[in-house]
C-alpha cells in the first residue's frame, strides 16, 4: 500500500507544484504597481480588446458551423462518413504552425481561393479578418468534436417522439435535440472558444504578428518577450491566465449535476411559456 | 374511412405481413421480445423504412414523413422532451397544428384535464411519478387528435395498481375520442383490458390461427383505491352514442 500510495501521489504533487510554481513565478515577477501599470498599457488593452473580439467572432462562426456539423455526424449514416471523420479531427492533431501555412497557401494572391477573395476586394492576410480565420478554424475542430459526442448521448427516441407529433426537421433539431445536448453543447463552446483566445500558431502564419494590428493576447506575449519588454508579457500572460481559469470553471459547473428541480419547482406554475 | 391497412409490409425483421384494422377499433399486438413488434409500430409511424404499403385514411403514406402522417406514437420509453414543462410538451407540437395560440392553450387544458395531469402542468418531466409521466405522454399524444394511436408497451414499467388505472382510463379516453389504436404489449391481461381484437407476433411472423375477439366483459375494472379521474369524460366527453360526433371529434383540424 505505502508503494501505491507513493505511486499515485508523488505525480500529483509534482504536477500540481509545477502549475503553481510556473503561475506564482509569473505574478511574483511584477511588483503591483508595475503590474497595474502594464495592464493599463495601451498595447496590453489593445491586446485584450482584439482577443476578446475576435475570439466570440470565431466561436460564434464556430458554432455556426460546427454544431449541424457535428449533428450530421452524430446522426446520419453517408457514404464517406469515416473519412469525412478523420478530416474533421485532422485540426486537432495538427500542430497549429501547419495548420496556419495550409491556410496561408490556401488564401494567398498565387492560389485561386486568395485570387478570388482578392477580387472581391476581401483581404484576410495579415489582417484582423485573418486572426478570426485562424480562431475559427482551430475552435471548429475542437466544437464538432465536443458537439458530436454531446448529440450522440441524446436518445434519438426524442427526435422520433417529436417527429410523430408532427414537429417538422428543422424545428426538432432546433427546439428538440438542441435544448436537450444544450449543456454539453455549452461545455463545447466553453472549450472551443479557450482554444480561440490561446490560439497562436495558426494566428502567426495567417496575421501576422503586427503591433497594434493583429497583436492578441499570445501574440502580445510572444512580441514583449522578443523585445524586452517583459512587464506587457506578463500582464498579457496573466490575463489569459485569468481568462482560462474564469473558462475552466464555466465549464466545471456547466459540467456539474443540476440540484433535484422538486425544490425550486412551483407546482402551480404556468401553462407553458 | 379512417381505417388502417398494411399490404405486405416487411422488412429485416419482419416477414411480409397484411394486417387491417377498423376505424375506432383497438388491436392488440402480443408476442415476445425480439418478435417485431416495436418494428411494426414504427413502420406505421414512419420510423423505419419497409417494403410494402401501409395505408392510412385511404391515403398511401409510402415515402411520407413522420411529421406528415398524424398518427400518435407513444414509446414505453416516453420520451418527454425533459427541458420542458409538462404543459410545454403539449404546447411544442401544437405550434405545428395550425390552430391559433388561444385554440392551443385550449385544447393543452382541455386534455391535461383529460388525462388527470393538469396539476402538474408546470412541471418538468423529472419531477413526476412514473404513473404521472404515463399520463403527460398520453396527454402530449392525443393533444393531437390523432385518428389512431400506437401505444408501444406503454405501461410496461408501472406497478400493477396503477397500470390497472390506467387501462381503464386510456380505453375511455379513446373511445370517447373515437381513435384507432395499436398496442403492442406481451401482457394478456393489459390486452383484455385496451384492445377489441388481438393478434400474435412471432419471429416477425403474424399468427393468424391466434387472432381472436376479446369480449368486454373481460375488462378488468380499475383496482380498488386507484386513481380514477374520468368523471369528466362521462359528462363531458361521453362516448358517441350510434356514431353521432361528440366534442372532442369536433375539435379536430
Amino acid at each position: 500500500m505505502p508503494g501505491l500510495a507513493l505511486l499515485v501521489w508523488v505525480p500529483l504533487v509534482a504536477v500540481v507544484a509545477t502549475i503553481l510554481g510556473a503561475l506564482g513565478a509569473l505574478i511574483a515577477e511584477l511588483p503591483p504597481a508595475s503590474l497595474i501599470e502594464a495592464l493599463a498599457a495601451p498595447e496590453t488593452r489593445f491586446a485584450v480588446g482584439l482577443s476578446l473580439r475576435a475570439s466570440l467572432t470565431a466561436l460564434g462562426l464556430a458554432l455556426l458551423l460546427g454544431v449541424p456539423t457535428a449533428w450530421l455526424i452524430a446522426r446520419r449514416r453517408f457514404r464517406g462518413k469515416a473519412l469525412v471523420e478523420t478530416v474533421l479531427d485532422l485540426p486537432m492533431v495538427t500542430p497549429p504552425l501547419v495548420a496556419g501555412i495550409g491556410l496561408m497557401l490556401l488564401l494567398g494572391h498565387e492560389a485561386p481561393a486568395g485570387r478570388a477573395l482578392s477580387g472581391l476586394g476581401v483581404e484576410i492576410l495579415f489582417s484582423p479578418a485573418g486572426v478570426i480565420l485562424a480562431q475559427t478554424y482551430i475552435a471548429t475542430s475542437v466544437i464538432v468534436r465536443a458537439a458530436r459526442a454531446a448529440f450522440g448521448a441524446v436518445d434519438r427516441g426524442y427526435g422520433d417522439s417529436a417527429a410523430t407529433l408532427g414537429v417538422p426537421p428543422f424545428w426538432r433539431f432546433l427546439l428538440v435535440e438542441i435544448p436537450i445536448a444544450g449543456r454539453a453543447l455549452m461545455a463545447a463552446a466553453v472549450l472551443g472558444w479557450a482554444r480561440a483566445l490561446g490560439e497562436f500558431g495558426a494566428t502567426l502564419m495567417v496575421a501576422g504578428a503586427t503591433r497594434l494590428h493583429t497583436e492578441t493576447l499570445p501574440m502580445a506575449v510572444y512580441l514583449n518577450m522578443a523585445s524586452g519588454r517583459i512587464d506587457i508579457a506578463i500582464a498579457c500572460a496573466l490575463v489569459l491566465l485569468a481568462l482560462a481559469f474564469a473558462l475552466l470553471l464555466a465549464l466545471r459547473l456547466l459540467s456539474a449535476e443540476k440540484p433535484d428541480p422538486l425544490h425550486d419547482e412551483d407546482p402551480h406554475a404556468r401553462i407553458a411559456a | 374511412m379512417h381505417g388502417l391497412q398494411l399490404e405486405a409490409v416487411s422488412n429485416a425483421v419482419l416477414a411480409p405481413l397484411d394486417l387491417s384494422l377498423a376505424p375506432g377499433e383497438a388491436l392488440a399486438i402480443l408476442g415476445p421480445s425480439g418478435a417485431g413488434k416495436s418494428t411494426l409500430l414504427k413502420i406505421i409511424a414512419g420510423l423505419l423504412p419497409h417494403r410494402g404499403r401501409v395505408i392510412f385514411a385511404g391515403r398511401d403514406l409510402t415515402g411520407v414523413p413522420p411529421h406528415a402522417r398524424r398518427i400518435g406514437y407513444m414509446s414505453q420509453d416516453l420520451h418527454l422532451f425533459p427541458h420542458l414543462s409538462v404543459a410545454a410538451n403539449l404546447r411544442l407540437p401544437l405550434l405545428f397544428s395550425g390552430l391559433s395560440r388561444r385554440e392551443q392553450t385550449a385544447r393543452i387544458h382541455r386534455t391535461l384535464d383529460l388525462c388527470a395531469i393538469a396539476h402538474r402542468a408546470g412541471r418538468r418531466p423529472a419531477t413526476l411519478s412514473g404513473g404521472e409521466r404515463q399520463r403527460a405522454a398520453l396527454a402530449r399524444t392525443l393533444a393531437m387528435r390523432p385518428r389512431l394511436i400506437l401505444l408501444d408497451e406503454p405501461f410496461a414499467t408501472l406497478d400493477g395498481a396503477t397500470k390497472r388505472g390506467l387501462w381503464h382510463e386510456l380505453d375511455r379516453l379513446r373511445r370517447g375520442l373515437g381513435m384507432s389504436a395499436l398496442i403492442v404489449t406481451h401482457d394478456p391481461e393489459e390486452a383484455a383490458a385496451l384492445a377489441d381484437r388481438q393478434v400474435h407476433l412471432n419471429h416477425g411472423q403474424l399468427n393468424a390461427a391466434a387472432i381472436g375477439t376479446l369480449r368486454q366483459a373481460r375488462r378488468p375494472q380499475p383496482a380498488a383505491g386507484s386513481a380514477y379521474y374520468l368523471c369528466n369524460l362521462h359528462t363531458n366527453y361521453a362516448e358517441p352514442q350510434n356514431g353521432a360526433p361528440n366534442v372532442l371529434n369536433d375539435e379536430r383540424r
